[in-house]
């Protein structure tokens, strides 16, 4: 039997959940817990009655929450331990851990918990967002709504750079930011350079450091030239913003641009249709926001819809949900991609 | 290490682990037909979810009670992704004592005349 649309989805939102546990314990039994979720799937699909899967979903959920603190718990502490102890308290460790069950955590304490965790995470680190327009068509559309990471990006504290997984922004990453000329909305673009480098477009190909690129993530939808966008940098224009101006007056020599430090060049990858560092100059580092984490509602509706509020937006959502939801990207991730070298 | 441990230390067990090593008393499994033989056992009371069983299987594995098998008893469900489990000497010891625990405590509880109640079906969840 083939699987059923709801099936997938409910498999690909296991999957991702399966993150949460620790790396070990997953990469042990990642493979067969979906393995196992998917044949529970095939048999709550045998029997009729949407009861039942709501009942299978609870079910997996609590499973889901309260194996994961077990996890995380016996994670921690197997590396105190282990750090301070011999072989043969060891031994009564694992003893004890069979024989007797974690700490009982009551109802309300678990939604507690749940609620605490919620509120910090959505504050500190991921932020919803969403895509109002195509400037990086084909990686991320209009109306996708994501996750961002603000974790990966942020400046790491000076106590604990290994903490969490603080990592620099690289070239070819997708990037959530401030927009520069107006600091309130957030712009999604992928970095084409990082400070030092020497970046100039020759009929519509980067040319980094001397170097052609072959960029497999863009998409190109007007075959005619613009000498300004395709041949980036010639001398500003008018649809060239002020901050736009300073960066040709002061970053580009000799036909390039130098991306000076603690800047970065953003370019969408719908690269006729956007607007970006081209038009609007480089993008400070403190600016980004972070990285998209994964897609979570992707809603097919016009750009206008996306930006504040409407009536009329919440009745299309509310009478299209299910027709103009676009299924099939539920949780994707837009990936980072590194450009390659033409020959 | 786990050779010298002796079964009554390991006692009591969890309902889950206890059930899982009942299911693997008779033959090989994989996770799957693991979490149908402890939802049987029950009478569809103890659903194992994939992080309990496999949460279990971890620490039953670190304890020594179950081993992975290389053998793929079941040709027709074989699958290169499922992973089989044995149940290992000391495992059947620790079964063995739990189950004799249990019919200890039911046996003192049949004395107090717990059972001789109207509702008796009830007494088969753990």
């Amino acid at each position: 039997m083939p699987p059923s649309l709801p099936m997938r989805w409910f498999c690909r939102c296991y999957l991702v959940m399966l993150y949460a546990y620790p790396r070990e314990f997953r990469l042990q039994f990642g493979g067969d817990m979906q393995q196992l979720f998917r044949d529970r799937c095939r048999q709550v699909a045998r029997t009729p009655g949407f009861a039942n899967w709501l009942r299978f979903a609870f079910h997996s959920a609590a499973d889901w929450f309260s194996t994961l603190f077990q996890e995380r718990m016996a994670g921690v502490r197997e590396i105190s331990v282990q750090k301070c102890a011999t072989k043969t308290f060891g031994v009564v460790r694992t003893v004890w851990s069979v024989g007797r069950r974690e700490q009982p955590r009551g109802f309300v304490a678990e939604w507690a918990m749940t609620l605490i965790i919620f509120l910090f995470a959505t504050t500190t680190l991921v932020q919803a967002y969403v895509v109002p327009t195509g400037s990086m068509e084909s990686t991320v559309l209009i109306g996708d709504h994501m996750l961002v990471d603000r974790v990966s990006y942020a400046k790491p504290p000076s106590w604990g750079a290994h903490l969490l997984p603080y990592r620099d922004v690289q070239r070819g990453d997708i990037v959530c930011f401030h927009y520069p000329e107006d600091v309130r909305q957030i712009y999604v673009k992928r970095v084409i350079g990082i400070p030092g480098d020497r970046i100039h477009l020759d009929n519509k190909q980067v040319v980094r450091n001397g170097q052609r690129l072959t960029e497999p993530y863009t998409q190109h939808i007007d075959p005619h030239m613009d000498a300004y966008r395709d041949d980036f940098p010639q001398s500003p224009r008018w649809d060239t913003t002020p901050r736009g101006r300073l960066m040709f007056a002061d970053d580009v020599h000799d036909g390039e641009l130098i991306v000076p430090a603690g800047k970065l060049f953003v370019m969408g990858d719908n690269r006729e249709n956007s607007a970006d560092s081209r038009y609007w100059g480089l993008v400070p580092r403190d600016y980004v926001v972070g990285k998209p984490l994964f897609i979570y509602w992707s809603y097919d509706a016009p750009t206008s819809d996306f930006e504040g509020l409407s009536f009329d937006h919440l009745v299309d959502v509310t009478t299209h949900f299910f027709t103009k939801t676009r299924w099939n990207r539920t949780f994707r991730v837009p990936r980072a991609q590194q450009a390659e070298v033409a020959r | 290490m786990s050779k010298v441990a002796n079964p009554q230390d390991l006692l009591p067990l969890t309902p889950p682990v206890f059930h899982i090593l009942v299911a693997l008393s008779d033959d090989e499994c994989h996770g799957y037909g693991i979490m149908q033989d402890v939802a049987r056992q029950t009478g569809n009371a103890l659903q194992l979810g994939p992080g309990t069983l496999y949460g279990c299987l971890k620490r039953m594995l670190a304890a020594g009670m179950v081993e992975e098998s290389e053998a793929r008893p079941d040709p027709s469900l074989d699958d290169e992704r499922r992973r089989y489990y044995r149940m290992t000497p000391l495992g059947r010891r620790v079964v063995r004592a739990e189950a004799q625990r249990l019919a200890g405590a039911v046996t003192a509880a049949k004395a107090r005349r717990l059972f001789d109640r109207p509702k008796t079906g009830a007494a088969e969840g753990v």
